[in-house]
């Protein structure tokens, strides 16, 4: 029997994958880039995650049973299916490697500066493996208490941040242009495209797929509201010039934070609560790093590709991190087109071959149809 | 079966010994008896040109123990002084581990205080090194004296026991007399990174305020730190001062101001006096752009208590209060008045933030003339509107007279 999750594990996993990375580093970015409308960026990142998160799952309800690179390879044959496989490795990839710099660059920088780099790559990779062992329904459990981390945390910042907020950083709207500020999202939806991607794999696994095409865009809207509190805070309370100049923008926001005179660094608060977040976000991009591989290889288990995988991403992670600018001219620079390439892309090229072979597509929904009826006469 | 039961347990075994080896919390781990715990840090300028003095209040637990309860072993001091130099902030830090005994640690400094003659130099090498450093709060005090910050932060002040923390809740309940701006590092870093807006900070000298327990009969003979007035800068060079009175002008416009005491003298008897205070108060200001001319139009409702009527002569205190609002409404616009004279005709930089109201109403225009604001804004006119609102005696019903 195959594991399956429910919706409301999907909807967990998707606000954890984007949560971590999507409050500090992506906003310090866009903070760059777009200053006071970072916030409005943040929003309209959102609207376009869920428009790709809409086509994903438009794309796996034509064949709910096979995940994205097993509709591939059905569509455009063995060889197509691995491309895909192999290109979808190298975005989780890419992945894990921005995870890892949001991971290390908020413990180390702000707390154990003296630690080098490689004790983090190895305690993130540990418990990773030991996830991804265990399987997604583990890793699932473990997004919806990583979901009301989130939650406490963004209440706790908002208390503590709320008194010093001035709204007038927030103003004029569209203060660089409206092209800018959507050329600026790119950076969030960078963040988006590793929780549609996570779907494009997982989809098959999650149980009710008739509230698919609800439950997973509506995952975005709750990741983006607990997403949005940041900008708007960080702007508020930081100034937009002040978060643009730093790399984890929102640890600067937990340091200036404070609750009457009993609690005051918050940035303990913020590790506490975020870290659960974090990990979620490294165990399923290796996760789906390692399932990408298993079809690469046509492996029926991703188990046996867990160790190498983690290898491979480890030390990709190590390298990355080990140097703060390469980090953020990957982040910055390399990553967005490379990402969004591969997110819209995918899902796009799989919806067009089956529009272009849609006997095939049929055939294969008449297959898994009689297969499933086939199983229930045998359980019954 | 067995195979699989011996891969399971070496698993387990390489778990345990993998967590036991990385889960120690030794890494980086620093003991709380091995650190010297800054409370306040005072920048001078070194005796060598190029050079910068920081003076670090180090707090001694068990003395701070000793002063409240009955004395502990150690000096009876609660806070141990100490100063070096060097090129660079860093470098003079690193420099006083050269005999501190203990490792300095930023992590509860309270407030910086910087030399007058420092801040005039430029501080945005204090900005960049406090805000890169991690172990340090963005909510540290940040405070220029025209004293040496040396002698400042020796200088035993408030009834805490150690005055790195007086001076923190000096600025924690300043508000009630506003006469300073409350001004960390956050405030300052990102009025220096504002495209707008130039910073201000509060300033702090010492006052013989204090009266001495062991010759009660000198009057001021301890000093005793104030908050009062504010450092002014154009970019990151601190270009002069603002009075007390341009103080209460100054932070209509970069704080929320809710509290403050006005003092009216009597009519006729101008020794004497009347108190009122302000209980609550809306603050407005509203640009005008036309014909290419900057204005602005600032509005201030005050809600004002009578809390103390000092002048003998007034019958009935409501007619008393109704004829002050008009004075106390003179006031608070002069101080306004006083403090855009400053801005726009002394020191020619705007620190009250009106490049940022501008830039909100009219983003189109401002971006033609960003660069050229300080300039536009020297010129442009500001019309001031107060309004007072006496409306209430507090518990008196009629003035404190006597009936003989």
């Amino acid at each position: 029997m195959k594991v399956r999750i429910t919706n409301g594990m999907l909807m967990g996993l998707v606000v954890n994958m984007v949560y971590a990375k999507a409050i500090g580093l992506t906003q310090g970015i866009m903070a760059r880039e777009a200053g006071s409308d970072m916030w409005m960026a943040t929003i309209l990142s959102t609207l376009q995650g869920m428009a790709v998160m809409l086509i994903t799952v438009i794309v796996m309800l034509r064949l709910p049973e096979k995940n994205m690179v097993e509709q591939a390879a059905l569509l455009l044959g063995k060889w197509g299916g691995k491309l895909i496989a192999a290109l979808l490795f190298l975005f989780f990839l890419g992945a894990f490697g921005t995870v890892m710099i949001t991971f290390v660059y908020h413990l180390m920088d702000y707390f154990l500066p003296e630690v080098p780099v490689i004790v983090f790559i190895l305690v993130g990779g540990a418990v990773a493996v030991y996830a991804v062992y265990q399987g997604l329904e583990v890793i699932a459990r473990m997004a919806l208490v990583g979901s009301f981390s989130i939650i406490a945390l963004n209440v706790l910042v908002l208390f503590g941040s709320i008194y010093q907020f001035d709204i007038r950083e927030l103003l004029p709207v569209f203060q660089n242009g409206f092209v800018n500020t959507i050329k600026a999202s790119r950076h969030n939806d960078t963040d988006w495209a590793m929780a549609t991607l996570m779907t494009a794999l997982i989809l098959p696994l999650v149980r009710d797929r008739l509230t698919w095409k609800k439950s997973a865009p509506l995952a975005i809207v709750y990741g983006g509201l607990f997403v949005l509190q940041w900008p708007i805070l960080e702007a508020g309370v930081l100034s937009p010039e002040m978060t643009g100049q730093y790399i984890v923008a929102c640890m600067q926001l937990a340091r200036s934070a404070e609750i009457g005179q009993f609690i005051h660094r918050y940035e303990m608060i913020m590790i506490a609560f975020f870290a659960t977040s974090a990990l979620v976000q490294t165990m399923m991009s290796l996760m789906c790093a390692c399932m990408s591989v298993s079809h690469v290889l046509g492996l029926k288990d991703y188990r046996p590709v867990i160790l190498p995988t983690t290898l491979v991403l480890g030390g990709f992670g190590y390298w990355v991190v080990l140097d703060h600018g390469r980090a953020m001219r990957l982040l910055s620079d390399y990553w967005p087109p490379a990402a969004l390439a591969v997110a819209f892309g995918v899902p796009m090229l799989v919806f067009a071959a089956g529009f272009l072979r849609k006997k095939k597509l049929a055939a294969a929904r008449k297959e898994a149809e009689e297969e499933k009826q086939a199983q229930m006469r045998k359980s019954s | 079966m067995e195979k699989r039961k011996v891969v399971k347990g070496t698993t387990l075994v390489l778990w345990l010994v993998i967590s036991s080896l990385l889960m120690t919390g030794c890494l980086g781990s620093r003991e709380i008896d091995d650190l010297a715990m800054v409370m306040a840090v005072g920048l001078d300028k070194g005796k060598e040109p190029g050079t910068i003095k920081v003076t670090a209040q180090i707090a001694r637990p068990g003395d701070v123990r000793g002063q409240t309860g009955a004395p502990t072993a150690g000096t009876g001091q609660p806070i141990w002084t100490a100063s070096a130099e060097g090129r660079s902030i860093f470098e003079a830090i690193r420099n006083l581990a050269r005999y501190s005994s203990r490792r300095v640690f930023w992590a509860h400094n309270q407030v910086i205080v910087i030399n007058e003659e420092v801040a005039r130099e430029g501080v945005s090498e204090i900005i960049d090194f406090f805000s890169r450093n991690h172990e340090l709060r963005m909510r540290t005090w940040v405070v220029v004296t025209e004293d040496e910050a040396s002698h400042l932060i020796t200088t035993k002040t408030g009834l805490e026991v150690i005055p790195g923390v007086s001076m923190d809740k000096l600025f924690r309940y300043s508000e009630i007399v506003a006469e300073a701006p409350r001004t960390d590092m956050r405030t300052l870093q990102a009025a220096y990174l504002s495209r707008t807006t130039h910073p201000v900070l509060a300033r702090v000298s010492p006052k013989n305020r204090q009266i001495s327990a062991k010759a009660n009969g000198e009057f001021g003979s301890n000093p005793q730190v104030e908050l009062s007035g504010t450092a002014v800068f154009n970019r990151d060079k601190m270009v002069g001062w603002l009075s007390t009175k341009e103080s209460h002008g100054l932070l209509w416009f970069v704080e929320h101001v809710e509290s403050r005491v006005i003092t009216l003298p009597c009519a006729g008897q101008r020794e004497r006096s009347s108190t009122l205070e302000m209980k609550n108060a809306k603050f407005q200001v509203k640009p005008v752009y036309e014909k290419g001319k900057v204005e602005f139009d600032v509005r201030v409702k005050a809600m004002i208590d009578l809390v103390e009527l000092g002048c003998p002569d007034v019958e009935d205190q409501y007619v008393w209060m109704q004829q002050a609002e008009k004075e106390a409404a003179d006031l608070l616009r002069g101080e306004i008045e006083s403090v855009l004279e400053a801005a726009q005709k002394r020191y020619h930089v705007d620190f009250l933030e009106l490049g940022k109201v501008f830039e909100n109403h009219y983003p189109a225009e401002w971006r033609q003339m960003a660069q050229s604001w300080d300039d536009a804004f020297e010129k442009a006119q500001v019309r001031v509107t107060v309004e007072a609102n006496i409306n209430s005696p507090v518990l008196l019903h009629k003035a404190t007279k006597s009936r003989k």
